[in-house]
């Protein structure tokens, strides 16, 4: 606990600093080629054709979304073990992103199944886990709005991540054992396993890192933000108490 | 955390007495749910047609669609009482660990929940046709173990969402996502049972119900004084 002093250094900065523009820039470049590679230079399935290029984006997005719940529950924990608010700030900007990329994971395995499997919606296991997933992350905002208290907030949230990640491997086990008929093996991808061909894991891989750096690029935007909102918050909880009060460091 | 000794043991007795001697008391809650959850029975058969064997074969998932719904009704009652008269402040005055109070009311909901299940099972077989005489002790424990994961989340989540606004609407909508594989391996290990007479079948379902609950007793009494701390 540390009294604000006057000087600002610890304040993020109101603008965006260059070295976060320049990754910014870096993950709308590696997305480009990932994209590019994924469009023209990947070669058509044996299977699927084209469709396997709905692959590279659907999967990148889906591996990024089951990172960033985790690094929710991560930082959900600091902040139950420190209290310090700029942990929640990290967790909710992870939350956020989980989210999206949760919602591009549902939106992409339906695209993908539609004409693979002709019908928009599969029992496949991970996408149902996905389902819940967004069902879970759903109801994580909807009690952090409910709070007003940050320090509150901050800490039911925490508990609430903690829940949802716990549930992941259950809930992943219950729905392989619901369906038996697993829809993932028909889609295997030379029709005997999960076997790729080197170049098609490699521009894979590429659009994972593409994946990987879109999704720093805004934690970290966020995490800038949800300070300066942080600090707006205290700011103004100090100018109506009137008087020097103690806060929490962000 | 201290460690558990016999005071704590005492103390989650205590808090479930206390919560079954108040339900017994008035008998709010039980005539409720207990209506609630025949209601959705029924309206299940109706909704699912007079033909026989697809009542039959829907046996477990009514029985367990309308146990889940009556505990979550059930669940939020259970803190609701203590809400009223600034109970709870006092609750958690008392030098104990606060897992303890978390304990306690698992268990009040835990066996308010196996009650519930005593009068449905009958009830459920009555309605749809469905055998539960063959392999009862095997039909027990899947209703115990489930009932428990159940009552787990469901009392977690209701000190969560205690004094919360909109908290009798939010309350299912935080629980069931996180209940679905406790849902599905339950119907699956009773429909088992009910329908095939084959408890083997099902031991799988019955292990994850028992590592489901094992892990969230671990999880939610570890982070349940984060739920209450003021």
């Amino acid at each position: 606990m540390t009294y604000r002093t006057p000087k600002a250094s610890s304040q993020p900065a109101l603008r965006q600093p260059l070295w976060l523009r320049l990754l910014g820039l870096a993950a709308l470049a590696l997305l480009g080629v990932g994209v590019t590679l994924a469009l023209f230079v990947s070669p058509a399935d044996v299977n699927q054709g084209n469709l396997i290029r709905i692959m590279y984006a659907h999967v990148s997005v889906a591996w990024i979304s089951f990172l960033a719940v985790f690094l929710t529950a991560v930082f959900g924990c600091l902040f139950l073990w420190q209290g310090r608010r700029v942990h929640d700030v990290w967790a909710v900007a992870n939350a956020e992103l989980a989210l999206v990329f949760a919602a591009l994971t549902l939106v992409g395995g339906m695209t993908y199944s539609r004409p693979t499997l002709n019908t928009w919606w599969t029992w496949d296991a991970k996408l149902t886990l996905t389902a819940l997933m967004f069902a879970l992350l759903v109801g994580y905002f909807i009690v952090r709005g409910l709070i007003d208290d940050p320090e509150r907030r901050g800490r039911v949230s925490a508990v609430v991540s903690i829940i949802v990640l716990a549930s992941l491997p259950f809930n992943y086990l219950a729905a392989e054992w619901f369906r038996t008929l697993h829809p993932a093996k028909s889609l295997a991808l030379d029709g005997s396993g999960v076997t790729m061909d080197s170049s098609m894991v490699q521009v894979l891989l590429v659009n994972v890192a593409a994946a990987a750096l879109l999704y720093l690029y805004f934690m970290l935007e966020r995490v800038r933000l949800g300070r300066l909102e942080a600090n707006l918050d205290e700011a103004q909880d100090t100018r109506s108490a009137g008087a020097p009060q103690e806060v929490i460091h962000v | 955390m201290s460690k558990a000794g016999v005071g704590d043991v005492a103390a989650v007795v205590e808090v479930a007495r206390k919560d079954l001697l108040l339900e017994l008391r008035s008998k709010e809650v039980v005539v409720a749910t207990l209506f609630f959850s025949g209601m959705v029975l029924v309206i299940l058969a109706f909704a699912l047609g007079p033909d026989e064997t697809a009542l039959r074969n829907a046996a477990a998932g009514t029985l367990w669609t309308a146990l889940a719904f009556a505990g979550v009704t059930s669940a939020s009652q259970s803190y609701q009482s203590e809400l009223d008269e600034g109970a709870l402040e006092q609750l958690l005055l008392y030098p104990l660990p606060r897992a303890t109070l978390f304990l306690g009311k698992l268990v009040a909901n835990w066996l308010f929940m196996l009650v519930l299940s005593a009068l449905l099972l009958p009830l459920s077989a009555a309605v749809f046709g469905a055998s539960i005489a063959q392999h009862l002790p095997w039909l027990l424990l899947t209703v115990a173990l489930g009932t428990f994961g159940f009552s787990l989340i469901a009392t977690f989540y209701a000190a969560l969402t205690a004094n919360l606004r909109a908290r009798e609407s939010l309350l299912p909508v935080l629980i069931f996502p996180i209940i679905v594989p406790v849902i599905l391996a339950s119907v699956r290990a009773s429909s088992e049972v009910m329908l095939l007479g084959n408890p083997a079948e099902s031991r799988g379902w019955v292990q994850l119900l028992a590592g489901f609950d094992l892990v969230y007793l671990v999880v939610c009494t570890t982070i349940f004084p984060f739920v209450v701390e003021e």
